[in-house]
């Protein structure tokens, strides 16, 4: 039972359908081709109508809204989402960081935002939260082969057995394991555990040390060798 | 000087020049005709004298007066010059010499020619100019103290409209968004400047406007552009097969582009914040923040054998969470950059204010330079608008933002929280 259940969120986990409402056909492609990788459905819609059409008919998980569209505003279609109840998370996704859009989007109730230009590492990773949290039985748990996370105590097993991560290295693999098998930049690593608005230079090499001691920690339960660098570029928590 | 202090002194000069000159025409005008009065007397004496000499054929009685005396002395040979002159006056009762007028005459009695010389003191003649002239004086001294109070009154009442124009434009600043408001006058000239100042406040803000509207949209739209570069950027990574230095390659140039994002949302804070657009606020416990901050830098820290140390007093304060984060991760973010390894960092909060020190640099740095927009360091990898932002956003809330160099360290002060 246990296990058709532990399938079953797996199976969620890696499956998600998502739209993109985005204008900008260079940006929408990334994002398109960035999802649609690991088997997600992606579709996408340039322009208000087409989203709007969209969203009356079909049901996603996760609604990646721009505000400044061609003829019409990205919090219009958001209006209209929660007019009809639907349940689609919604994520903003805006060349403005004004804190009135932003504060205006999540009244309106979307799930969360982010402010352009963005690394679609941290897009998939919030993304993932958000699918999660919709989920209907309340996914409290994430399951990478023998590595469970628990999302509610904070809590990572290797096989059963729980190993101890400081706030940084449990915030990293989250963010790895959302990420799995792609190429994570060290600029977004450094930009998601530290946030960024510091400039904090010297290459990036700080986060080695972080990552070296994450996967030692993982290896050293008995886990397999998931982190591996990536040409110097960054790295990649490999999903096979 | 004021203008009218400066307009008062002049007139002032200009009045006791005038008075002098006018009291010295005065003077001698008005001891000409009182001499000519005092010389009518003297005539009207001779003319009684010869008068009897005619009738009597004798010298009359001279009897002896207070301010009148007549002398008649024998003369041989032909008479004299009939003159007026001054001259000195005993005067017996008072037992002191006053000064006189003097008509020397001649008169024909038989064959006998008299000299007379009427004498008449003209103390009172004196008395009464003296009397006219410190009336005078009186009558111009209170005269001219009442034009001077007046004048201050009334000058200033009437300038009032003129310093309150000042006052607006003293106050005028261009991230306030308010003009300088009108100020009602009846005086034309007040009026017209007053008409100019505001006009010419409205065209300033204006312009301002549409420069700062211009640089946030500029850096608007750089941002989709950016965010186009940074995706592709994510999806170029993902292709396999690369080779050691196309890696570096790409690494570089995310960095360069990552920079350029940073530098292009403190673009858009800087306006933001000098717009005033960031206007809501909450209470934060400003202890427990920065206990908070110190831990998400706490391996960083570590990394670089940088020792920290914390005075930290209790410490509300209502402020905007988002500028107070970007204030304490640029002073961190700062502090830890420019540090020295096994360097030190010391934060202290009271009520008054908080401020972070650190070790690096053995010398103090320009605090005029380090605070201009877009100054950094050589070997800064930063914006170079990190501490203008900290400024911008301590002036928009009336903190006071300062650096100093003290014990070695670098100190950054925040104060008036």
């Amino acid at each position: 039972m246990h296990k058709i259940y532990t399938e079953l969120m797996m199976s969620f986990e890696t499956i998600v359908k998502i739209l993109v409402i985005e204008d900008e056909p260079g940006l929408r492609d990334s994002i398109r081709d960035y999802f649609a990788e690991s088997g997600n459905i992606c579709e996408t819609a340039s322009e208000y109508e087409t989203a709007l059409q969209k969203i009356n008919v079909y049901r996603y998980d996760c609604i990646l809204l721009d505000i400044t569209l061609p003829n019409g505003s990205g919090l219009d279609i958001l209006e209209a989402l929660k007019a009809n109840h639907h349940p689609d998370g919604v994520l903003i996704i805006s060349a403005k960081n004004s804190l009135d859009d932003r504060l205006r989007g999540l009244d309106l109730g979307a799930d969360d935002y982010l402010t352009k230009p963005f690394h679609l590492s941290e897009l998939k990773a919030r993304v993932m939260a958000i699918v999660r949290r919709k989920s209907f039985n309340g996914n409290r748990e994430i399951i990478f082969r023998e590595i469970t996370i628990d999302l509610l105590a904070k809590q990572v097993n290797v096989f059963g057995v729980s190993i101890k991560l400081t706030k940084k290295e449990y915030a990293l693999l989250l963010y790895f394991v959302a990420n799995k098998g792609k190429v994570i930049s060290k600029n977004a690593i450094a930009e998601h555990l530290w946030g960024d608005e510091i400039d904090i230079s010297d290459n990036f090499d700080f986060i080695y040390s972080h990552i070296k001691n994450l996967r030692k920690k993982l290896i050293e339960a008995g886990s397999g060798d998931y982190i591996q660098s990536t040409y110097g570029m960054g790295y990649k928590f490999r999903d096979h | 000087m004021k203008l009218l202090d400066r307009y008062n002194s002049l007139s002032l000069l200009t009045t006791i020049l005038v008075i002098v000159v006018t009291g010295v025409i005065y003077y001698f005008s008005i001891s000409y005709i009182l001499t000519g009065q005092v010389d009518k007397d003297l005539e009207v004496e001779e003319n009684e004298i010869f008068e009897y000499v005619k009738l009597n054929h004798a010298l009359p009685q001279v009897f002896k007066s207070d301010d009148l005396i007549i002398h008649f002395t024998p003369i041989g040979g032909h008479g004299v010059t009939r003159r007026f002159s001054d001259c000195r006056f005993f005067d017996a009762h008072e037992r002191d010499e006053e000064s006189g007028r003097t008509l020397t005459s001649s008169v024909m009695v038989g064959q006998q020619l008299y000299r007379i010389e009427i004498t008449e003191s003209k103390v009172e003649t004196e008395d009464l100019i003296r009397m006219i002239f410190f009336i005078t004086l009186g009558i111009v001294f209170v005269l001219l103290t009442v034009l001077l109070l007046i004048n201050r009154l009334v000058m200033r009442r009437l300038w009032q409209p003129f310093y309150r124009i000042l006052k607006a434009i003293k106050l005028f600043n261009l991230a306030d968004r308010n003009g300088i408001d009108p100020v009602n006058s009846h005086i034309d000239e007040f009026r017209d400047l007053n008409l100019e100042v505001t006009a010419m406040s409205q065209r300033v803000l204006q312009d301002y406007r549409s420069l700062k509207a211009f640089v946030e949209n500029a850096a608007h739209e750089l941002m989709t552009p950016l965010a186009v570069i940074n995706s592709k950027l994510d999806t170029l990574m993902q292709v396999g097969e690369m080779n050691d230095k196309q890696g570096l390659l790409i690494s570089e140039v995310y960095h360069t582009v990552g920079k350029l994002k940073k530098l292009n949302r403190s673009m858009l804070m800087l306006s933001r914040i000098e717009n005033k657009l960031i206007a809501e606020r909450e209470e934060i416990d400003l202890c427990q923040f920065i206990q908070d901050m110190v831990n998400e830098f706490q391996e960083l820290l570590a990394d670089r054998g940088i020792v920290i140390s914390e005075g930290l007093k209790p410490c509300r304060i209502k402020i905007n969470r988002d500028l107070l984060m970007i204030i304490l991760n640029n002073l961190m973010g700062n502090a830890i950059q420019h540090n020295c390894k096994q360097g030190k960092i010391v934060i202290q909060l009271d009520q008054q204010g908080f401020s972070f020190c650190n070790t690096g640099a053995p010398v103090p740095l320009n605090e005029k330079q380090i605070l201009q927009r877009f100054y950094k360091s050589p070997e800064s990898e930063g914006s170079g608008l990190g501490l203008t932002l900290i400024k911008e956003i301590c002036d928009s809330y009336g903190f006071s933002f300062r650096y100093a160099f003290r014990n070695n360290m670098h100190c950054f002060d925040i104060s008036g929280i």
